[in-house]
């Protein structure tokens, strides 16, 4: 599994007439097994870049490939998690979980069995049965996060996925992502503006620059080893932690200053 | 601000009435409303003739539900709404979820389906009767207009609020677009498609009573206007009522199914 951006660059149309450059000249990959964590300021196109990988945005410039074919659309390869709940209310936790595998066809018992396993994952044996209107929202991203596992991409896309939870439930969904992609060995790109969740989630952050976005950074937080920590705290008291989260606030801060000196 | 609410709830601005209450208040304006009427009537204040009381009214109800002709009219009148409601509606939903999910359908469609919204149903009676002559025909065809266009369009804005996300999901997990119509944007919309019709029923109604008084020999509206040409007041306004609670039970019968085809739905987030 290797996804690779190359150059991608992306205008859009101003009511105004003439056109605005929202992302310019960004090219990173991301390989096999690896938790990479889209990070910037509010406006740099990070969550414009996710969609372009999904196949819901084109890029203007440059080209997407993953195993070195090239994006044309959407595609069951690369599942989404949006930050807006996205469960279809009108089906069961089970169905919503089951929604992908019934599209392409596969066999009940199979199907059953493969939500059944993605439920317990999330945690959510309990309301297999009960329709999203009791759920909370933690527990509606578990599902989203589910049924995207369970119809087996290739690489999971998240696009800010616990941005609207409240902060203690936003630490829960983030180690339980952690422990997701320590058992499924799944591939991850995130995007986040949240710089504690990028450093504890991310065994690389790409760092991006706004107006036009573009890459500025790729960090590897050295200081975690090489490892997945499964709890938030082991992560923060790490020796390196502080300085690393204090320069992504520095970089963070340029962007702004850039932005209000210009 | 909270002590003011509890002592004095009742003239306190938006401040919560027990639904006891809220029931008595609603109770109390028909008492009044019918005690009005009967002391207009009983102090001659109006002539009996023109206006008779709600007791006399309510007397005649009683005695023309007694009558097969009447059950005749009634039945006439409800085969018109259902027979009419039903062809709007097999043409109208449909196409209002397609015209709510591509733009281009909805870019040629729409300015026809608005401009005929605004032309107003009953002024095509004339040429309806020329058309279909004087049976069933240019009633069930006034109902269908005065319905159809209104419904494509209600349906068609409401499939268009289907959440964008909702679409882009089920293509992210592999959907094809016409799966991604079928398994979502049908679904999604249908509770709201159920609203539409129930809308559009009340507007149905209004029509049949308008296409019966025009040119017809059954139904109520018929029915009505034969009690006119003897004066007899108090079974056109049984027919009234008789109307009134035909709607009023139709409404019910789609809420009731609303609630039971949909028990997923989320009140409280409404």
């Amino acid at each position: 599994m290797r996804l690779q951006l190359e150059n991608i660059g992306k205008t859009f149309p101003e009511s105004k007439g003439g056109t605005v450059e929202a992302i310019r000249d960004v090219s990173f990959e991301v390989g096999a097994n690896e938790v990479c964590v889209l990070l910037g300021p509010s406006g740099c196109g990070k969550s414009t870049i996710l969609r372009m990988v999904a196949g819901l945005d084109r890029p203007t410039s440059g080209t997407i490939a993953l195993d070195g074919r090239a994006i044309e659309g959407p595609g069951r390869d690369r599942g989404m998690v949006f930050q807006a709940y996205t469960s279809f209310d009108w089906l069961t936790v089970r169905q919503n979980v089951e929604y992908g595998l019934r599209l392409r066809g596969v066999p009940a018992a199979e199907r059953h069995a493969r939500a059944a396993h993605f439920i317990d994952l999330v945690h959510l044996t309990k309301f297999a049965d009960a329709y999203p209107k009791v759920l909370s929202g933690g527990m509606k991203q578990r599902v989203a996060i589910a049924r995207t596992l369970a119809n087996e991409p290739e690489i999971l896309l998240m696009d800010e996925p616990f941005g609207a939870l409240d902060a203690e439930t936003r630490w829960h969904m983030q180690e339980l992502s952690i422990s997701i992609a320590e058992e499924t060995g799944k591939t991850i790109l995130m995007v986040t503006h949240d710089i504690e969740e990028s450093i504890f989630m991310a065994d690389r952050i790409v760092f991006l620059s706004r107006h036009p976005g573009t890459v500025a950074a790729n960090i590897v937080p050295a200081f975690k080893q090489g490892k997945r920590w499964r709890r938030k705290e082991e992560v923060l008291e790490l020796d390196g932690y502080a300085e690393l989260e204090r320069d992504i606030m520095r970089l963070m801060r340029q962007q702004a200053g850039a932005e209000a000196a210009g | 601000m909270s002590q003011s609410n509890s002592r004095r709830p009742w003239i306190t601005l938006r401040a919560p009435i027990s639904r006891r209450n809220a029931i008595a208040l609603g109770v109390a304006c028909w008492v009044l409303f019918f005690l009005i009427w009967q002391l207009a009537v009983s102090t001659g204040l109006v002539t009996e003739l023109l206006l008779p009381g709600p007791l006399k009214v309510l007397g005649t109800l009683g005695r023309l539900l007694a009558t097969l002709d009447f059950w005749i009219d009634i039945g006439a009148s409800v085969l018109r709404i259902l027979v009419s409601f039903a062809m709007a509606s097999v043409i109208a939903v449909p196409l209002g979820i397609v015209m709510g999910s591509f733009r281009a359908l909805e870019a040629f469609f729409n300015p026809f389906m608005a401009a005929w919204r605004y032309l107003p149903a009953p002024s095509f009676i004339p040429v309806l009767l020329m058309w279909f002559g004087t049976g069933e025909g240019p009633k069930i065809a006034l109902l269908f207009i005065g319905v159809v266009f209104f419904l494509v369009v209600l349906v068609m804005d409401y499939t268009k609020q289907v959440r964008t996300e909702f679409i882009e999901t089920a293509m992210t997990l592999g959907g094809t677009r016409g799966q991604v119509l079928r398994t979502v944007i049908v679904p999604a919309v249908l509770p709201n498609v159920v609203v539409a019709m129930r809308q559009m029923l009340a507007v149905s109604w209004t029509y049949l009573v308008i296409a019966e008084i025009v040119a017809s020999t059954n139904g109520i509206g018929a029915m009505m206007m034969r009690a006119r040409r003897f004066l007899h007041t108090d079974e056109i306004m049984a027919g009234i009522v008789v109307i009134g609670m035909l709607g009023l039970l139709c409404d019910t019968l789609f809420r009731i199914a609303h609630r039971l085809l949909f028990p997923y739905i989320d009140e409280s987030a409404r």
